[in-house]
């Protein structure tokens, strides 16, 4: 392959993870935006959701890279799965706010962050105790259609990705700007305090916030196994760095800032990969997000400075 | 219940003794205690090497959590990277000894060799001689907490301004970071394989090798060290100003701690603790591989630190070692158990437990338990005070006493006719609205000077600029002659000039003592080694201190000298601000900025707090205030600045101010002039 080669496919790749990445910081830009909390537990919520994608598909007897589907019956099958993954983990979202999280609102310091963290060490031990340390085979029920594009390589299963990752985010982002609630919900954002006193419900937007977020881990990690063909109890954990640095990247508490953000993480991680060596990923993604954090705090697109006033 | 009374019954033939301890002597005897149970343990479990190296592995991980206690319990900066400093640590003294790092033989070697560092071996390839490393175990110890140290401020440098959750998320970057490092940088660490052949420590020429119980020791006299130098930490100048910073920054910074000095200092020493363990751990498995030094070690310290108790020094002890042994005799044991029922029972469920691996389950149960019903931890780092006594509590109230006020600290020369603080063409810009305009304020030494105006004219904001808190787009401001527009929060502090906030900033988990002696933090001098050392020199300092913190609080009469033990938050709100001025003058300032001092007080107390501000005017303090109350503005000031959407729009003695008719309008709208004779009242 040419060096143009190699970059436009490496584009497509990234895309792809970038997708990804962005479902995912959205969870944590959500969050972030009306708690200002760092929520840990989002990292596996979006690992389960792809055990429970892996299940649902299952379901329908679908294992391995065996069953080919096409037409209506594939789209009925990764509808059902995208809507059970996403409102299982957009219910686990839930359960954990309401049970862990929302008595600790009002308590000052690390405490809620704290018990996020161990929200998503049990939600990780649970599945490595039960589901087995060995990773699993992720169904790829897609054709195998393949688009050339010079040198590099389009696969159907990376444009399904792009439109279902492109129809999520687009609906997410009319619900927050046009709807009701979405407007609660940035009023929200900006001073809880005010919107309370206007009549907003507090609570009901926090529930929503972690429901919505929760639910596009969800989606993510069912896109997770369909890009890469497996899922393990390990992959929440570098995931979620990674989309959290996209949300910071793209202004922390930006709900366009977090989709531009995962793309932009997306990219890098495959350009680095190619380029440098995928060893040193994590090193380049972690040292990009301490220079943003450093010296441009509130990010691409701004919003919230993580500095103190 | 049976149980719990049977124990109780059990212990009951130790209160006796108990109480016979005088009470500042039990702590003493406690230690005592521990000390000997310590040091005879190996000799009673004689047999069982297993049991002395749990412990030793135990003792370890409590000189971990006692490192992180430091940077998340005292100073408040959660860091989830910790095992990164352990990891720097072990890989010094590992690639310092063991055959990885091999350098050609030259003459250049000959001063290390003298020195015992390296010596001469044959190379595996090739009949060249190379170097071998030979790093003392015990030399190891201090180079490798200060090379820890130093990365400490390295990684805290950049990130130290962000906000706590901020914070929490970049140490876990690093703590990613330096494995991937040390898997990556092969020729150094030998990669994912590990370090293999670390020396075992040796003293007077005898190896540790693989016996358990000179590690033990080691690893004892280690967390002895680091319980006292915590304890001698935190009970100093150091550790009240990381508390400072973990209850209020703002506040801290306004009372002259250098906030980012004292947040590198937590990151500093924690990271020795780390690096100081890092040698002890490797030297002890005589291995080092990457995966040691992972994430889910950062955070089995944060849940020892957390079930211990955060900013608890015995707390967070007691933690490590009950998870570190949870996890190496009672899981197993445990275990054992079940496969025993199991065996009964024919249970083939019970024979598969292992409880062993479900050891970061239950951390992170421990984690959510502990936050959602006993944050404090298993042992709390702040006991509860005891309440006052009817008769204290129901005391006739005593105006303050100056006589005893020795005011030699306070203030400068009275009335000489200088000027104190000089404010010219200050300008302050929050995005498109302006705060302050071009604003001009002159304040005579020895003087009263008044701010008055309408909410949100800008007089916070000009209390801000002038302690540094808010930076000034254009102007000058002058103390004595000195600019102090550009300087930190703590160094105009320095200066003298202190302040107060008009919504109370107090350390509110700490005790009324504790404020004042914040207070004192830029006029003691006590650093980390004299801290921990504690000098006849310290001691005196520190009684000095808290008599001077006494003579302030009896400005106020009885009202606080009777709570100096108790927590400000439990404190009333006219008592609270009572602490604020307090924590002020203790500083012993030469301007004292006062934010709206009597509000939330009744009339009477108003009417104390002002004759006390006149005392201490009268006694050589300069004072600008900040006041809604006019009657108070009019008692106290010999000049008044009104302030209205960032303009002075009047200046003048109490009495002009009043008939100004365009202070009327901003405060009172067009109808000025038929409502003039409400002024007082309004105002």
């Amino acid at each position: 392959m040419t060096f143009a080669d190699l970059l436009l496919q490496q584009t497509i790749n990234g895309l792809s993870l970038g997708a990804m990445y962005s479902l995912l910081a959205l969870g944590f830009t959500l969050v972030y935006g009306i708690l200002e909390l760092i929520n840990f537990s989002h990292f596996n919520v979006f690992m389960i959701g792809s055990f429970v994608a892996l299940w649902t598909l299952q379901m329908f007897g679908l294992s391995g890279q065996e069953i080919i589907l096409a037409g209506l019956p594939l789209a009925g099958v990764l509808l059902v799965g995208f809507a059970v993954t996403m409102v299982f983990c957009g219910g686990l979202g839930v359960v954990i706010e309401r049970v862990t999280l929302r008595p600790l609102r009002n308590v000052k310091g690390p405490a809620a962050m704290i018990t996020s963290i161990g929200v998503s060490y049990i939600l990780f031990n649970v599945v490595l105790l039960t589901v087995g340390a060995d990773s699993k085979n992720f169904p790829n029920p897609l054709p195998a259609i393949r688009y050339h594009i010079g040198g590099a390589t389009l696969d159907f299963r990376v444009i399904l990705i792009w439109i279902i990752a492109s129809l999520l985010m687009g609906g997410l982002y009319l619900f927050v700007q046009r709807s009701r609630l979405g407007k609660a919900m940035r009023a929200t954002a900006q001073d809880p305090e005010a919107a309370r006193m206007m009549g907003v419900d507090v609570d009901k937007v926090v529930i929503i916030a972690f429901f919505l977020g929760s639910a596009l881990a969800g989606a993510g990690g069912m896109i997770f196994g369909l890009y890469y063909n497996f899922t393990s109890f390990i992959i929440g954990f570098t995931a979620g760095l990674r989309a959290f640095t996209a949300a910071v990247l793209g202004g922390i508490g930006n709900v366009p800032g977090a989709m531009v953000g995962g793309v932009l993480i997306g990219l890098i991680e495959a350009m680095g990969g190619q380029f440098i060596a995928t060893a040193w990923t994590d090193v380049i993604i972690f040292s990009i997000l301490v220079l943003v954090l450093v010296f441009k705090p509130t990010g691409l697109f701004g919003r919230l400075a993580p500095t103190r006033s | 219940m049976a149980n719990g009374a049977t124990a109780a019954t059990a212990l009951s033939f130790l209160a006796r003794p108990i109480a016979r301890i005088p009470e500042a002597r039990r702590g003493q005897v406690g230690i005592a205690l521990l000390t000997i149970a310590a040091v005879a343990f190996p000799i009673f479990i004689d047999s069982n090497d297993a049991d002395v190296d749990s412990m030793a592995n135990a003792a370890a991980y409590a000189t971990l959590a006692l490192g992180l206690n430091i940077v998340v319990g005292f100073a408040g900066l959660l860091d989830l990277g910790y095992a990164a400093f352990f990891a720097i640590g072990a890989y010094t003294y590992g690639i310092l000894t063991a055959y990885q790092l091999q350098p050609p033989w030259s003459s250049f070697w000959d001063v290390f060799q003298f020195l015992g560092l390296a010596t001469p071996v044959p190379a595996d390839i090739g009949d060249g001689m190379v170097v071998h490393f030979t790093l003392s175990f015990w030399l190891a110890l201090p180079l490798a907490a200060a090379l820890a140290a130093g990365f400490g401020v390295l990684f805290g440098a950049p990130t130290l301004r962000l906000r706590g959750d901020y914070l929490a998320i970049v140490t876990l970057g690093f703590g990613e970071i330096v494995p991937i490092v040390v898997r990556n940088w092969s020729d150094l660490t030998n990669g994912a394989a590990g370090l293999n052949g670390v020396a075992a420590p040796k003293l007077f020429g005898w190896s540790f090798g693989v016996n358990s119980v000179p590690y033990y020791y080691v690893a004892i006299i280690m967390v002895a060290m680091l319980i006292f130098i915590s304890i001698r930490l935190r009970d100093s100048r150091i550790g009240r100003a990381w508390m400072a910073i973990r209850e209020d920054e703002i506040a801290a910074a306004a009372m002259g701690v250098d906030r980012t000095k004292f947040k590198l200092l937590a990151f500093a020493i924690g990271a020795a603790f780390a690096g100081m363990t890092g040698v002890f751990y490797v030297a002890k498995l005589q291995t080092a591989t990457p995966e040691m030094f992972g994430f889910p070690v950062s955070v089995m310290i944060l849940v020892m630190v957390v079930f211990g108790g955060i900013g608890s020094v015995w707390g967070v002890v007691l933690g490590a070692f009950i998870l570190q042994l949870l996890q190496s005799w009672w899981l197993q044991d445990l275990t054992q158990w079940t496969h025993a029922l199991g065996r009964v029972t024919g249970s083939t469920l019970l024979l598969k437990a292992d409880f062993v691996q479900s050891i970061e389950l239950i951390f992170g149960i421990i984690l959510v338990v502990m936050m959602l019903f006993r944050r404090q931890g298993l042992i709390p780092a702040t006991r509860p005070q005891a309440a006052l006594s009817f008769e204290q509590q129901h005391a006739e109230i005593q105006r303050g006493g100056f006589t005893g006020l020795k005011l030699q600290g306070l203030g400068g020369a009275v009335r000489t006719g200088a000027v104190a603080l000089e404010i010219k063409g200050v300008t302050v810009r929050f995005g498109g609205l302006t705060a302050l305009n071009d604003v001009e304020i002159t304040v005579p030494n020895g003087g009263v000077v008044a701010v008055i105006g309408p909410n949100g004219s800008g007089k916070s904001t000009l209390f801000n600029v002038i302690t540094g808190l808010v930076d000034a787009e254009a102007g000058s401001i002058r103390f004595h002659g000195e600019e102090v527009i550009g300087l930190p929060p703590h160094e105009i502090l320095m200066k003298g000039i202190a302040r107060t906030f008009q919504n109370l900033r107090l350390f509110p988990n700490l005790t009324v003592m504790e404020n004042a002696l914040i207070g004192q933090h830029a006029r003691l001098t006590t650093g980390v080694l004299r801290a921990i050392l504690r000098p006849p020199r310290t001691r005196a300092e520190e009684v000095k201190a808290r008599e001077w913190a006494m003579e302030v609080f009896a400005i106020f009469g009885n009202r606080l000298t009777p709570r100096v033990g108790q927590m400000v938050s439990g404190l009333s709100y006219a008592n609270r601000r009572r602490i604020e001025i307090a924590r002020a003058l203790a500083s012993r300032p030469r301007i004292l900025l006062l934010d709206e001092p009597t509000a939330g007080m009744n009339p009477a107390e108003t009417l104390e707090l002002a004759e006390q501000i006149k005392s201490l005017n009268e006694l050589g303090l300069t004072v600008l205030l900040i006041e809604h109350k006019l009657d108070v503005v009019t008692t106290l000031a010999d000049m008044v600045y009104v302030l209205d959407h960032g303009d002075v729009i009047a200046k003048g003695t109490p009495s002009e101010v009043r008939r100004d008719e365009e202070v009327l309008r901003a405060y009172l709208g067009r109808n000025a002039q038929s409502a003039a004779a409400g002024m007082t009242d309004v105002a």
